[in-house]
Protein backbone atom coordinates (compact mmCIF):
# COMPACT_ATOMS: atom_id res chain seq x y z
CA UNK A 1 0.00 0.00 0.00
CA UNK A 2 2.69 2.49 1.06
CA UNK A 3 4.93 1.27 -1.74
CA UNK A 4 2.17 1.97 -4.26
CA UNK A 5 2.07 5.57 -3.00
CA UNK A 6 5.83 5.83 -3.20
CA UNK A 7 5.80 4.57 -6.77
CA UNK A 8 3.07 7.02 -7.75
CA UNK A 9 4.82 10.00 -6.12
CA UNK A 10 8.19 9.13 -7.65
CA UNK A 11 6.58 9.07 -11.11
CA UNK A 12 5.05 12.57 -10.87
CA UNK A 13 6.42 15.57 -12.75
CA UNK A 14 6.82 17.31 -9.40
CA UNK A 15 9.21 14.59 -8.30
CA UNK A 16 11.24 14.94 -11.50
CA UNK A 17 11.32 18.71 -11.06
CA UNK A 18 12.83 18.34 -7.56
CA UNK A 19 15.58 16.04 -8.82
CA UNK A 20 16.36 17.40 -12.29
CA UNK A 21 17.79 20.75 -11.28
CA UNK A 22 20.65 21.07 -8.83
CA UNK A 23 19.09 24.18 -7.28
CA UNK A 24 15.48 23.28 -6.57
CA UNK A 25 16.37 21.17 -3.54
CA UNK A 26 18.65 23.71 -1.79
CA UNK A 27 16.20 26.54 -2.51
CA UNK A 28 13.28 24.52 -1.14
CA UNK A 29 15.41 23.79 1.95
CA UNK A 30 16.11 27.50 2.37
CA UNK A 31 12.39 28.31 2.20
CA UNK A 32 11.76 25.43 4.66
CA UNK A 33 14.21 26.99 7.15
CA UNK A 34 12.77 30.47 6.59
CA UNK A 35 9.34 29.02 7.43
CA UNK A 36 10.84 27.47 10.58
CA UNK A 37 12.23 30.86 11.62
CA UNK A 38 8.88 32.61 11.08
CA UNK A 39 6.91 29.92 12.92
CA UNK A 40 9.29 29.45 15.85
CA UNK A 41 9.84 33.19 16.33
CA UNK A 42 6.27 34.45 16.30
CA UNK A 43 4.51 31.49 17.93
CA UNK A 44 7.45 31.14 20.33
CA UNK A 45 7.17 34.79 21.42
CA UNK A 46 3.40 34.36 21.97
CA UNK A 47 4.04 31.19 24.01
CA UNK A 48 6.64 33.05 26.10
CA UNK A 49 4.13 35.85 26.84
CA UNK A 50 1.59 33.26 28.02
CA UNK A 51 4.29 31.79 30.27
CA UNK A 52 4.83 35.24 31.80
CA UNK A 53 7.69 36.83 29.83
CA UNK A 54 6.79 40.31 28.59
CA UNK A 55 3.98 40.94 31.05
CA UNK A 56 2.90 44.53 30.43
CA UNK A 57 1.70 43.76 26.93
CA UNK A 58 -1.66 41.96 26.55
CA UNK A 59 -1.33 38.45 25.03
CA UNK A 60 -3.82 39.35 22.27
CA UNK A 61 -1.42 42.07 21.11
CA UNK A 62 1.45 39.57 20.76
CA UNK A 63 -1.00 37.23 19.04
CA UNK A 64 -1.10 39.73 16.16
CA UNK A 65 2.27 38.23 15.11
CA UNK A 66 0.85 34.70 14.84
CA UNK A 67 -0.39 35.09 11.21
CA UNK A 68 3.30 35.34 10.25
CA UNK A 69 3.76 32.00 11.99
CA UNK A 70 0.85 30.58 9.99
CA UNK A 71 2.57 31.81 6.82
CA UNK A 72 5.75 30.08 8.03
CA UNK A 73 3.81 26.87 8.61
CA UNK A 74 2.33 27.00 5.10
CA UNK A 75 5.87 27.39 3.69
CA UNK A 76 7.05 24.46 5.83
CA UNK A 77 4.27 22.14 4.69
CA UNK A 78 4.56 23.16 1.02
CA UNK A 79 8.33 22.66 0.84
CA UNK A 80 8.10 19.56 3.06
CA UNK A 81 5.71 18.07 0.51
CA UNK A 82 8.23 18.88 -2.24
CA UNK A 83 10.93 16.85 -0.45
CA UNK A 84 8.58 13.90 0.05
CA UNK A 85 7.56 13.97 -3.62
CA UNK A 86 11.22 14.28 -4.61
CA UNK A 87 12.42 11.13 -2.87
CA UNK A 88 9.35 9.41 -1.35
CA UNK A 89 11.30 6.19 -0.66
CA UNK A 90 13.54 8.17 1.72
CA UNK A 91 10.63 9.27 3.90
CA UNK A 92 7.87 6.71 4.23
CA UNK A 93 10.20 4.01 5.53
CA UNK A 94 12.08 6.48 7.74
CA UNK A 95 11.49 6.22 11.52
CA UNK A 96 12.39 9.90 12.07
CA UNK A 97 9.80 10.94 9.46
CA UNK A 98 7.07 8.88 11.14
CA UNK A 99 7.92 10.42 14.51
CA UNK A 100 7.90 13.85 12.92
CA UNK A 101 4.39 13.29 11.48
CA UNK A 102 3.14 11.96 14.83
CA UNK A 103 4.55 14.98 16.68
CA UNK A 104 3.02 17.33 14.09
CA UNK A 105 -0.32 15.63 14.81
CA UNK A 106 0.18 16.31 18.52
CA UNK A 107 1.09 19.91 17.69
CA UNK A 108 -2.17 20.26 15.75
CA UNK A 109 -4.19 18.73 18.60
CA UNK A 110 -2.51 21.07 21.08
CA UNK A 111 -3.31 24.10 18.90
CA UNK A 112 -6.92 22.93 18.40
CA UNK A 113 -7.39 22.51 22.16
CA UNK A 114 -5.77 25.87 22.82
CA UNK A 115 -8.08 27.78 20.48
CA UNK A 116 -11.16 25.83 21.62
CA UNK A 117 -10.55 26.29 25.35
CA UNK A 118 -8.13 28.75 27.01
CA UNK A 119 -7.78 31.20 24.10
CA UNK A 120 -11.07 32.99 24.80
CA UNK A 121 -10.11 33.74 28.40
CA UNK A 122 -6.72 34.86 27.13
CA UNK A 123 -8.22 37.45 24.78
CA UNK A 124 -9.80 39.16 27.80
CA UNK A 125 -6.52 39.27 29.67
CA UNK A 126 -5.12 42.77 30.32
CA UNK A 127 -1.58 44.02 29.82
CA UNK A 128 -0.33 42.65 33.14
CA UNK A 129 -2.65 39.63 33.27
CA UNK A 130 -1.46 36.19 34.29
CA UNK A 131 -2.60 33.48 31.83
CA UNK A 132 -4.70 30.58 33.14
CA UNK A 133 -2.83 27.38 33.92
CA UNK A 134 -4.38 25.50 30.96
CA UNK A 135 -2.99 28.13 28.57
CA UNK A 136 0.45 27.83 30.17
CA UNK A 137 0.41 24.05 29.73
CA UNK A 138 -0.47 24.53 26.03
CA UNK A 139 2.30 27.10 25.60
CA UNK A 140 4.93 24.88 27.24
CA UNK A 141 3.77 21.95 25.10
CA UNK A 142 3.90 24.11 21.98
CA UNK A 143 7.54 25.10 22.64
CA UNK A 144 8.52 21.50 23.48
CA UNK A 145 6.82 20.11 20.36
CA UNK A 146 8.46 22.75 18.14
CA UNK A 147 11.89 21.63 19.38
CA UNK A 148 10.96 17.94 19.08
CA UNK A 149 9.75 18.37 15.48
CA UNK A 150 13.03 20.15 14.62
CA UNK A 151 14.90 17.27 16.25
CA UNK A 152 13.09 14.70 14.09
CA UNK A 153 13.67 16.84 11.02
CA UNK A 154 17.40 16.87 11.67
CA UNK A 155 17.41 13.11 12.28
CA UNK A 156 15.83 12.37 8.86
CA UNK A 157 19.18 11.97 7.09
CA UNK A 158 20.57 9.86 9.95
CA UNK A 159 17.65 7.43 9.70
CA UNK A 160 17.34 7.38 5.94
CA UNK A 161 16.70 3.85 4.78
CA UNK A 162 18.57 3.95 1.45
CA UNK A 163 21.90 5.62 0.87
CA UNK A 164 22.40 7.99 -2.00
CA UNK A 165 19.27 10.14 -1.83
CA UNK A 166 19.42 13.84 -1.20
CA UNK B 1 46.44 24.28 5.20
CA UNK B 2 48.53 22.32 7.67
CA UNK B 3 46.55 23.60 10.62
CA UNK B 4 43.35 22.31 8.98
CA UNK B 5 44.63 18.75 8.81
CA UNK B 6 45.94 18.96 12.40
CA UNK B 7 42.50 20.13 13.52
CA UNK B 8 40.82 17.35 11.55
CA UNK B 9 42.98 14.76 13.31
CA UNK B 10 42.03 15.88 16.84
CA UNK B 11 39.98 13.35 18.78
CA UNK B 12 36.98 15.71 18.94
CA UNK B 13 36.97 16.30 15.18
CA UNK B 14 37.30 12.60 14.39
CA UNK B 15 34.57 11.70 16.86
CA UNK B 16 32.19 14.32 15.46
CA UNK B 17 32.71 13.06 11.90
CA UNK B 18 32.81 9.35 12.52
CA UNK B 19 30.75 8.60 15.64
CA UNK B 20 28.02 6.24 14.47
CA UNK B 21 25.41 7.44 17.00
CA UNK B 22 22.76 10.10 16.45
CA UNK B 23 24.17 11.91 19.51
CA UNK B 24 27.28 12.99 17.60
CA UNK B 25 27.10 15.04 14.44
CA UNK B 26 23.29 14.79 13.94
CA UNK B 27 22.62 16.04 17.48
CA UNK B 28 25.02 18.97 17.04
CA UNK B 29 23.17 19.83 13.81
CA UNK B 30 19.90 19.79 15.78
CA UNK B 31 21.34 22.14 18.44
CA UNK B 32 22.50 24.46 15.65
CA UNK B 33 18.99 24.46 14.14
CA UNK B 34 17.40 25.05 17.56
CA UNK B 35 19.75 27.97 18.24
CA UNK B 36 19.01 29.38 14.79
CA UNK B 37 15.26 29.01 15.38
CA UNK B 38 15.53 30.94 18.65
CA UNK B 39 17.85 33.78 17.61
CA UNK B 40 16.64 34.31 14.03
CA UNK B 41 13.04 33.58 15.07
CA UNK B 42 12.99 36.15 17.86
CA UNK B 43 15.11 38.52 15.77
CA UNK B 44 12.46 38.44 13.05
CA UNK B 45 9.51 38.54 15.49
CA UNK B 46 10.88 41.53 17.45
CA UNK B 47 11.59 43.43 14.24
CA UNK B 48 8.08 42.67 12.97
CA UNK B 49 6.84 44.00 16.31
CA UNK B 50 8.86 47.19 15.84
CA UNK B 51 7.43 47.55 12.32
CA UNK B 52 3.80 47.03 13.20
CA UNK B 53 2.78 47.29 16.80
CA UNK B 54 5.46 48.94 18.89
CA UNK B 55 3.76 52.33 18.77
CA UNK B 56 0.57 51.08 20.40
CA UNK B 57 2.15 49.34 23.38
CA UNK B 58 4.97 50.04 25.81
CA UNK B 59 8.11 48.46 24.36
CA UNK B 60 9.88 47.84 27.66
CA UNK B 61 8.11 44.56 28.63
CA UNK B 62 9.58 42.80 25.57
CA UNK B 63 13.13 43.63 26.72
CA UNK B 64 13.16 40.23 28.39
CA UNK B 65 12.90 38.47 25.03
CA UNK B 66 16.35 39.76 24.02
CA UNK B 67 18.36 37.64 26.50
CA UNK B 68 16.43 34.61 25.19
CA UNK B 69 17.39 35.55 21.63
CA UNK B 70 21.06 36.00 22.58
CA UNK B 71 21.00 32.66 24.46
CA UNK B 72 19.78 31.11 21.19
CA UNK B 73 22.74 32.73 19.46
CA UNK B 74 25.12 31.29 22.09
CA UNK B 75 23.70 27.82 21.37
CA UNK B 76 24.08 28.32 17.61
CA UNK B 77 27.62 29.63 18.12
CA UNK B 78 28.82 26.74 20.31
CA UNK B 79 27.24 24.11 18.06
CA UNK B 80 28.53 25.99 15.02
CA UNK B 81 32.08 25.86 16.38
CA UNK B 82 31.66 22.09 16.83
CA UNK B 83 30.47 21.75 13.21
CA UNK B 84 33.52 23.78 12.19
CA UNK B 85 35.81 21.51 14.23
CA UNK B 86 34.27 18.50 12.46
CA UNK B 87 34.78 19.90 8.93
CA UNK B 88 37.12 22.93 9.14
CA UNK B 89 38.33 22.71 5.52
CA UNK B 90 34.79 22.48 4.17
CA UNK B 91 33.70 25.79 5.75
CA UNK B 92 36.92 27.79 5.76
CA UNK B 93 37.63 27.29 2.05
CA UNK B 94 34.09 28.30 1.05
CA UNK B 95 33.53 32.07 0.51
CA UNK B 96 29.82 31.57 1.29
CA UNK B 97 30.81 30.73 4.89
CA UNK B 98 32.41 34.17 5.38
CA UNK B 99 29.40 35.85 3.79
CA UNK B 100 27.20 34.00 6.28
CA UNK B 101 29.31 35.24 9.22
CA UNK B 102 29.09 38.84 7.98
CA UNK B 103 25.29 38.62 7.58
CA UNK B 104 24.88 37.16 11.08
CA UNK B 105 27.22 39.76 12.60
CA UNK B 106 25.22 42.56 10.99
CA UNK B 107 21.89 41.03 12.04
CA UNK B 108 23.07 40.68 15.66
CA UNK B 109 24.40 44.25 15.72
CA UNK B 110 21.01 45.49 14.46
CA UNK B 111 19.18 43.41 17.09
CA UNK B 112 21.19 44.91 19.93
CA UNK B 113 20.78 48.38 18.40
CA UNK B 114 17.00 47.82 18.27
CA UNK B 115 17.04 46.76 21.93
CA UNK B 116 18.93 49.85 23.04
CA UNK B 117 17.06 52.25 20.75
CA UNK B 118 13.49 51.08 21.33
CA UNK B 119 12.97 48.37 23.94
CA UNK B 120 15.51 49.31 26.62
CA UNK B 121 15.76 53.06 26.03
CA UNK B 122 15.04 55.31 29.01
CA UNK B 123 11.49 56.64 28.73
CA UNK B 124 12.70 60.19 27.96
CA UNK B 125 14.82 59.01 24.99
CA UNK B 126 12.34 56.49 23.64
CA UNK B 127 10.56 57.58 20.47
CA UNK B 128 6.77 57.71 20.89
CA UNK B 129 6.52 55.69 17.73
CA UNK B 130 9.21 53.76 15.88
CA UNK B 131 10.88 56.41 13.73
CA UNK B 132 12.10 56.13 10.18
CA UNK B 133 15.53 54.73 11.08
CA UNK B 134 13.99 52.01 13.26
CA UNK B 135 11.55 50.97 10.56
CA UNK B 136 14.17 51.06 7.82
CA UNK B 137 16.68 48.97 9.78
CA UNK B 138 13.93 46.55 10.85
CA UNK B 139 13.28 45.87 7.17
CA UNK B 140 17.01 45.47 6.53
CA UNK B 141 17.23 43.04 9.46
CA UNK B 142 14.53 40.79 7.96
CA UNK B 143 16.62 40.62 4.76
CA UNK B 144 19.81 39.93 6.79
CA UNK B 145 18.21 36.98 8.59
CA UNK B 146 16.85 35.62 5.30
CA UNK B 147 20.36 35.93 3.85
CA UNK B 148 21.88 34.16 6.86
CA UNK B 149 19.43 31.26 6.44
CA UNK B 150 20.11 31.10 2.68
CA UNK B 151 23.91 31.13 2.98
CA UNK B 152 23.82 28.69 5.90
CA UNK B 153 21.81 26.21 3.89
CA UNK B 154 23.96 26.66 0.79
CA UNK B 155 27.10 25.63 2.74
CA UNK B 156 26.03 22.02 2.24
CA UNK B 157 26.20 22.55 -1.54
CA UNK B 158 28.79 25.22 -2.33
CA UNK B 159 31.90 23.77 -0.68
CA UNK B 160 34.90 22.91 -2.86
CA UNK B 161 36.92 20.75 -0.47
CA UNK B 162 35.45 18.50 2.22
CA UNK B 163 38.67 17.76 4.13
CA UNK B 164 42.30 18.87 4.11
CA UNK B 165 43.17 15.76 2.10
CA UNK B 166 40.97 17.00 -0.75
CA UNK B 167 42.86 20.27 -0.63
CA UNK B 168 46.25 18.56 -1.20
CA UNK B 169 45.11 16.83 -4.39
Amino acid sequence: MIDAWIEWMAATRLSAMMLDSAWTWPLAETVHFAGLVLLAGTVGLFDLRILGLGRGIPPVAIHRLVPFGVLGFVLLVATGALFVFGTPDQYFHNAAFRWKLALLGLMGANAAFFYAMPYRALTRLGADGDAPRSAKVCAALSLTLLAAVMFCGRMLTFFRPIDGGS
Amino acid sequence: MNILSVLEQTALSVWLRESPTMWGFPFVLFLHTLGLGIVAGLGVALNLWALGWAERYPAAPLQRAFPVAFAGFALALVSGVLLLVAYPTKALTDPVFYLKLVLIGAALAQLDWLRRRLFAAPLADRPARPDRSIRLLAGVALALWAGAVLTGRLLAYTYNYLTAADLMQ
